[in-house]
């Protein structure tokens, strides 16, 4: 027998003959291999290159509360190329979310959610949905302190859920509290659960693709009518078809390739996330950040007042991704090309710039306390000088009642509050009297906290707290 | 050989070396990045600049808080008082406990650390006459043998030895501002206030108790007076911070 032989031997029980014309040498419009549709595919090499590192990582992690961390630490520090592995999950995982992301506005501008594709966009809600979940899952896994609070700010959501609030956080945690059990949980549903529906889901997602083709490029001034689209598809793909393999597919072969080029690359550059500080319930003076797609959620949790918090957590979100799965059934049919669709457009942008604003605002926190301000910033030297024994205690209290980890002094010390450098300016003693024993507008009432004479002392420092030859307030 | 075997084997070679290059990569994390528990810190020079400096001044100097980088504070202060000081602080005044039993965050070879740091780093013990010394808390000078201050003898002694800056009835003059309000008296201990007196606070212009000529110059039972005069300063219903010592 010659290799042609053995070739037939095997395609006449496999038949993957059949299958090729069925899948990938599927026809495309030939406009729509364009370096716009590159994005869906390169997720998917993502996703790939994640569950080849995933399953490399499995082979190390332990997943117990105890010991979690260490072998993290193992693979970070004594492990040959541990570290690059890790570094190469998780950039996989942000590139992976962030090419998702793209996909995801590049169809709705496209059109590509209009009929007859609305099951390909709910599939595809599902899918960023479960990939979000990775996420969130995947960076419980590292179980260092950052990973723990997020745990932690994760879980008090969904405990102001009404009714099913406490069970829901006790199915995930495995009791009320994050315990030895939750990170078993956590491993099973990252491993497991959460994979296996993307691939199940995927799989759908790439049949609906095959079934009802790929978007056409739009066309200014042309939109979809239910009725004649078939048609006129089937027309399209008659004409000027190409099959995906191998004439459509070259874009997206470059494309996925520079992807993977660059996430090798971050990951050698910029190296693993963590595991940062041993998580410790008891070390309260840390300052988590979750990783970043969850900065502009954590902004929003930040700069909320707590009574509107759980409205917006509890109602608001899950109205807003319920209105992501509706998007097709609002708006199945029309104008398909952007310059046809204003709303559309200025809505993505709308969007977008609310969450790299809120990301960003994430990134800089101004609002979380300096917690080690107060005994680990020093009281500028020209604040010390000159000042009476009396305004030199208020100095000190300044640091000892931890207002420096709110209000920064040249320049140094939490962001929360004003900086207070020249507040004499701004101030009377009787202000800042009553600003120190009332608090108001996100500061604490000190009243209660503060002896007569540590306000006194307070004060007299506050009122030296001007540019020299400024006069103070009055 | 086959064509192109040579662009194989050259490319397997290339990758094989780009990974074996991957571990001095910048991503690679270093072992001194490694995160700790700040409880396992006993690196003076961080312990002092996490806990220290903001009071004290990061160099131990120009805060607004005790100066610690005078040989005589070194000398003036001895050990144990220095250990409970920093694992107890002192209840009353802005000087907070820091050791874990008392509901600081320090762990006891913690304390240790800054302890001998702080010897390490600003004790000079050849600078200092200490056999002038003043005992450093007023129960080891009674102990010594001198009487209790006296606020009598302590007004004539402060009008002697520091009137000239803080004003003849301690108010606040031309140098210094008032060490007699009420306020400032009830914040400090007096342990606070000898300290003072005889350490001085160098860097902010305050001199120490050696410093003065010899007719305006404190005895060491004058420190005592002169405390014991400040003290008389406090609002009678208002209980003194309690020092370091007792
Ligand atoms: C939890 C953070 C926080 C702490 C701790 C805190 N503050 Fe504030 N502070 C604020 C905020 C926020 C404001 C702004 C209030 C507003 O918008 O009305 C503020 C305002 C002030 C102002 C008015 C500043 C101005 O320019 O109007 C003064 C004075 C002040 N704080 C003093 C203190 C002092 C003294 C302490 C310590 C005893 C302290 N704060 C502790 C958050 C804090
Ligand atoms: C929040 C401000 C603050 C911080 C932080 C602070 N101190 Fe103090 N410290 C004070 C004040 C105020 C006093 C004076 C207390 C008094 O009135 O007796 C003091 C007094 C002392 C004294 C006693 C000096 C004497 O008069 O005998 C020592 C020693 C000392 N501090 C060491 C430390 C050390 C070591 C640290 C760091 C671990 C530290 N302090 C951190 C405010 C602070
Ligand atoms: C050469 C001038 C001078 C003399 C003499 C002097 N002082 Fe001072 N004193 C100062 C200065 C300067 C300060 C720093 C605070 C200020 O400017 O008011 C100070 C601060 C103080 C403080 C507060 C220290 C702190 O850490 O907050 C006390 C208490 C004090 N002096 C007591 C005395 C006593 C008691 C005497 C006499 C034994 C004395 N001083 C003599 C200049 C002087």
């Amino acid at each position: 027998m010659d290799l042609r032989g053995i070739g037939e031997w095997f395609e006449s029980r496999l038949q993957l003959g059949s299958l090729y014309r069925t899948t990938a040498g599927h026809p495309i419009p030939r406009n729509s291999a364009s370096w716009w549709y590159v994005f869906g595919s390169a997720t998917l090499v993502c996703f790939v290159l994640q569950i080849v590192t995933g399953i490399c990582l499995a082979l190390v992690y332990v997943p117990s509360a105890d010991e979690a961390w260490t072998s993290l630490e193992f693979l970070n520090y004594q492990q040959s190329l541990g570290w690059f592995l890790r570094a190469v999950h998780f950039w996989g995982s942000n590139v992976m979310v962030a090419l998702m992301t793209v996909h995801m506005i590049q169809v709705f501008l496209m059109g590509a959610h209009k009929y007859p594709r609305e099951l390909t966009w709910v599939i595809g809600c599902v899918l960023f949905i479960a990939t979000i979940g990775m996420a969130f899952t995947g960076q419980v896994m590292r179980f260092d302190q950052d990973a723990y609070w997020g745990l932690g700010i994760g879980v008090a959501i969904m405990a102001r859920i009404p009714i099913v609030g406490t069970a829901l956080v006790d199915l995930i945690l495995a009791g009320p509290i994050i315990g030895a059990e939750t990170l078993s949980r956590f491993f099973t549903l990252h491993v497991f659960v959460v994979p296996g529906l993307i691939i199940a889901f995927v799989t759908v997602h790439l049949r609906l693709v095959l079934k009802r083709g790929i978007n056409e490029f739009p066309v200014r001034g042309k939109g979809v009518v239910p009725e004649e689209y078939d048609e006129e598809y089937a027309a399209l793909i008659e004409k000027e078809g190409i099959p995906f393999f191998p004439d459509g597919v070259d874009k997206d072969i470059v494309f996925s390739a520079a992807v993977i080029v660059a996430i090798l690359f971050c990951a050698a550059i910029f190296g693993p996330a963590g595991p940062n500080g041993e998580p410790d319930p008891t070390l309260i003076d840390t300052v988590p950040r979750p990783d970043f797609y969850f900065l502009s959620l954590f902004a929003v949790l930040a700069l909320l007042p707590p009574q509107i918090e759980t409205f917006v957590l509890v109602y608001v979100m899950p109205v807003a991704i319920l209105l992501l799965f509706l998007i097709p059934f609002i708006a199945g049919k029309g104008a398909k090309h952007p310059a046809d669709r204003p709303i559309a457009v200025l809505g993505v942008v709308l969007i977008c710039t609310t969450i790299s604003t809120l990301a960003w605002l994430g990134i800089s926190s101004p609002w979380s306390p300096h917690m080690d301000a107060w005994s680990g910033e020093p009281t500028p030297v020209a604040y010390v000088e000159e000042r009476s024994p009396l305004e030199l205690q208020g100095a000190v209290l300044i640091q000892a009642r931890q207002c420096r980890n709110c209000h920064a002094l040249g320049g140094r010390g939490g962001q929360r509050g004003p900086a207070l450098d020249d507040v004499a300016t701004r101030l009377t003693a009787d202000q800042l009297t009553r600003q120190i024993l009332q608090g108001g507008g996100n500061m604490p009432a000190y009243g209660k906290h503060l002896s007569p004479d540590e306000t006194t002392a307070l004060v007299a420092f506050l009122r030296t707290m001007r540019p020299i030859g400024v006069p103070g307030a009055r | 050989m086959r064509p192109g075997s040579g662009a194989t084997t050259t490319l397997l070679l290339a990758a094989a070396l780009a990974l074996a290059a991957c571990d001095w990569m910048p991503g690679r994390p270093r072992e001194q990045d490694r995160p700790r528990n700040p409880r396992e810190i006993t690196d003076f020079a961080t312990l002092y600049a996490n806990n220290c400096a903001g009071c004290h001044g990061s160099e131990g100097e120009l805060g607004p808080a005790r100066e610690f980088a005078s040989p005589l504070f070194q000398a003036f202060l001895p050990d144990p008082a220095l250990r409970n000081v920093i694992r107890e602080g002192v209840p009353g005044t802005g000087m907070p406990a820091f050791a874990k039993a008392a509901g600081g965050s320090l762990m006891d070879p913690q304390v240790e650390a800054l302890v001998s740091g702080m010897r390490r780093r600003w004790a000079r013990p050849s600078r200092v006459d200490a056999s002038v010394l003043p005992p450093y808390s007023e129960a080891d000078a009674v102990a010594a043998g001198y009487a209790l201050g006296d606020p009598g003898r302590g007004r004539e002694a402060f009008q002697r030895a520091c009137a000239g800056c803080h004003g003849a009835d301690g108010n606040g003059g031309e140098e210094g501002g008032s060490v007699v309000a009420a306020a400032f008296l009830g914040l400090v201990s007096d342990q606070m206030l000898r300290t003072v007196v005889v350490c001085g606070r160098p860097d902010l212009g305050m001199p120490d108790w050696r410093e003065p000529p010899p007719e305006l110059r404190l005895s060491v039972q004058e420190v005592s007076d002169v405390v014991s005069w400040l003290a008389s300063h406090r609002p009678p219903d208002l209980e003194p911070a309690r020092g370091a010592s007792e």
